[in-house]
């Protein structure tokens, strides 16, 4: 264990030597949580000048390693003694072979793989939830990457059929947030239609093509 | 292995209950027991009335072979060690019953000893904790348990150090550095561990090494957002700045009404709702376990 002046920028970002752009920007981001003054992370962890003082090494050592100038001075002044090993689970290449595809959207957090395929895990709501919730997606970040209202992601995640718009809607709605969390959309669409449509028969498609309309609105 | 957190009503029992079910049912025997004698409910968590012997008869005396202990459960290979019917005035063995009883666990006939804790960091939970070749700390997303959960890992950080420096003036050191207001001006375990560097260059070495292995997991428990799930990565890192300690997040489980459901029916979710949010999440955090065991 390292005091924090004995620390390397990297070390403070816990990142590797080669780390930059979204995966530099995502470790500050989750660095910074970690230690804020009003965070829940940090609470009563530590004397309060400790998290002050660790907050201010994280922000410089953000300021320097995504400033390419600065960076590669910075790296001109370190040693051959290599930094404190990452530690491997979050080491933002999720490249699992269990993940079925990569998510188009990437990952807040990485980690935790799915492991459900070799489970035989029904493709459900709270399926479609678990996936988001693997890679740190809040529902608002699929809304807007995906364009579809918030509303309804919910919706489709708690599985109330009766409040959804009519199937095609959700058809395509399923498939697209399917792939944004990584999952193979062939395989989650007609398993979820099935769920869909047996709770709300096509007969009754008409009165809630309005109640989409309205809601829309 | 042990579950333990600080504090009450985060979900030790529930985990203890589900992952030593799941372990069973992947084929390990596994004994589980319930050390929280003050508010044991282990029993209630798999459907065991509570049975003619307990810990409690151990810690009294009445039972000095721990191999007598263990009953069945209704889920084949799982055992349970309750803690029921605790002497009422002394609730906690004292520290040499404590040690005779983490000794005679390891003799146990079986593949897992699960050890669910009780709440709170008394000496004793706290022994029980760093029983375990791993050891998971169970933390809510709230203030209260991760201000809990941290003078939890602090006193068995402190504990741990305490039983493996060899010389009686460091390890007097140690116990000070307990007191969160000592003389010495020592806060941090990095304050302690350049402390007894400057004491004893020999201790030292050894106390960085311990510090090294000590790896407890972290599992958040009734998680409700992403937030919720990126917090154990934050405590990693607070883990890892603060206490020098490489803690792993192996898991998080939601909030659940299928939890409650079985609890009423006495029975673990992953049995009676395999498909439910809260199994799936057991058997995840299961499978972590499965793969670091021998
Ligand atoms: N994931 C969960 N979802 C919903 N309820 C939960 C969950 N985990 C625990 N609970 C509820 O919280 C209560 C306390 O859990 P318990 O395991 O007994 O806590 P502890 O052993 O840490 O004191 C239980 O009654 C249970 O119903
Ligand atoms: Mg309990």
């Amino acid at each position: 264990m390292k005091s924090l002046s004995e620390m390397t920028h990297y070390e403070v970002l816990e990142v590797g030597r080669e780390t930059e752009g979204a995966d530099l920007e995502r470790a500050y981001r989750m660095a910074r949580a970690a230690f804020a003054e009003d965070g829940l992370a940090s609470y009563e962890a530590c004397p309060p000048e400790e998290a002050a003082a660790m907050r201010e090494r994280i922000e410089l050592a953000y300021r320097v390693l995504s400033d390419p100038d600065a960076r590669q001075g910075y790296d001109a002044t370190l040693g051959s003694t290599p930094d404190d090993a990452v530690p491997i689970e979050f080491g933002l290449d999720p490249a699992s072979d269990e993940d079925i595809a990569p998510p188009e959207v990437e990952p807040e957090i990485a980690g935790f793989d799915d492991l459900e395929d070799a489970e035989d895990v029904a493709f459900d709501g709270a399926r479609l939830r678990r996936a988001r919730l693997r890679h740190g997606f809040d529902i608002e970040r699929i809304a807007q990457v995906t364009k579809i209202n918030p509303t309804y992601l919910r919706l489709i995640e708690e599985e109330e059929f009766e409040d959804l718009p009519a199937s095609v809607y959700v058809r395509g709605f399923v498939s697209a947030f399917a792939r944004c969390v990584g999952l193979d959309a062939e395989r989650v669409v007609p398993a979820y239609m099935d769920r869909f449509l047996a709770a709300r028969p096509p007969a009754a498609g008409g009165r809630r093509g309005q109640a989409h309309a309205s809601r829309q609105a | 292995m042990s579950l333990g957190g600080g504090k009450g009503g985060v979900g030790k029992t529930f985990l203890s209950s589900n992952l030593s079910a799941v372990l069973a049912r992947s084929g390990k025997r596994v004994v589980a027991i319930d050390t929280d004698l003050e508010g044991a409910n282990l029993h209630t968590w798999l459907g065991v009335a509570p049975p003619a012997r307990s810990l409690a008869d151990y810690v009294a005396g009445r039972e000095t072979d721990v191999q007598g202990l263990p009953v069945e459960t209704p889920i084949p290979g799982l055992k349970l060690i309750t803690g029921t019917h605790g002497h009422l005035s002394m609730p906690q063995p004292d520290a040499e019953t404590r040690a005779r009883l983490l000794a005679d666990l390891r003799g146990l006939n079986c593949d897992v000893v699960l050890i669910d804790c009780g709440a709170g960091a008394h000496p004793a939970t706290v022994d029980y904790f760093l029983a375990g070749d791993d050891a998971l700390i169970v933390l809510h997303p709230e203030p209260t348990s991760i201000e809990n959960g941290y003078s939890f890992l602090r006193a068995a950080f402190y504990r741990r150090m305490e039983l493996v420096m060899r010389k009686g003036d460091v390890r007097s050191l140690v116990r000070e550095a307990m007191d969160q207001r000592n003389a010495l001006g020592i806060r941090t375990p990095h304050d302690l561990l350049r402390e007894v560097e400057a004491m004893d260059p020999e201790e030292g070495r050894r106390f960085r090494e311990e510090m090294g292995g000590f790896r407890p997991r972290i599992v958040v428990n009734e998680v409700a957002s992403a937030e919720d799930v990126k917090l154990g990565f934050q405590v990693r890192m607070v883990c890892r700045r603060f206490f020098g300690m490489d803690a792993e997040y192996t898991g998080y489980v939601n909030r659940d009404e299928a939890v409650r459901e079985a609890v009423n029916l006495r029975r673990p979710v992953t049995d009676i709702r395999p498909q439910s949010d809260a199994a799936v999440y057991v058997r995840r955090i299961a499978r972590k376990l499965l793969e670091a065991m021998p």
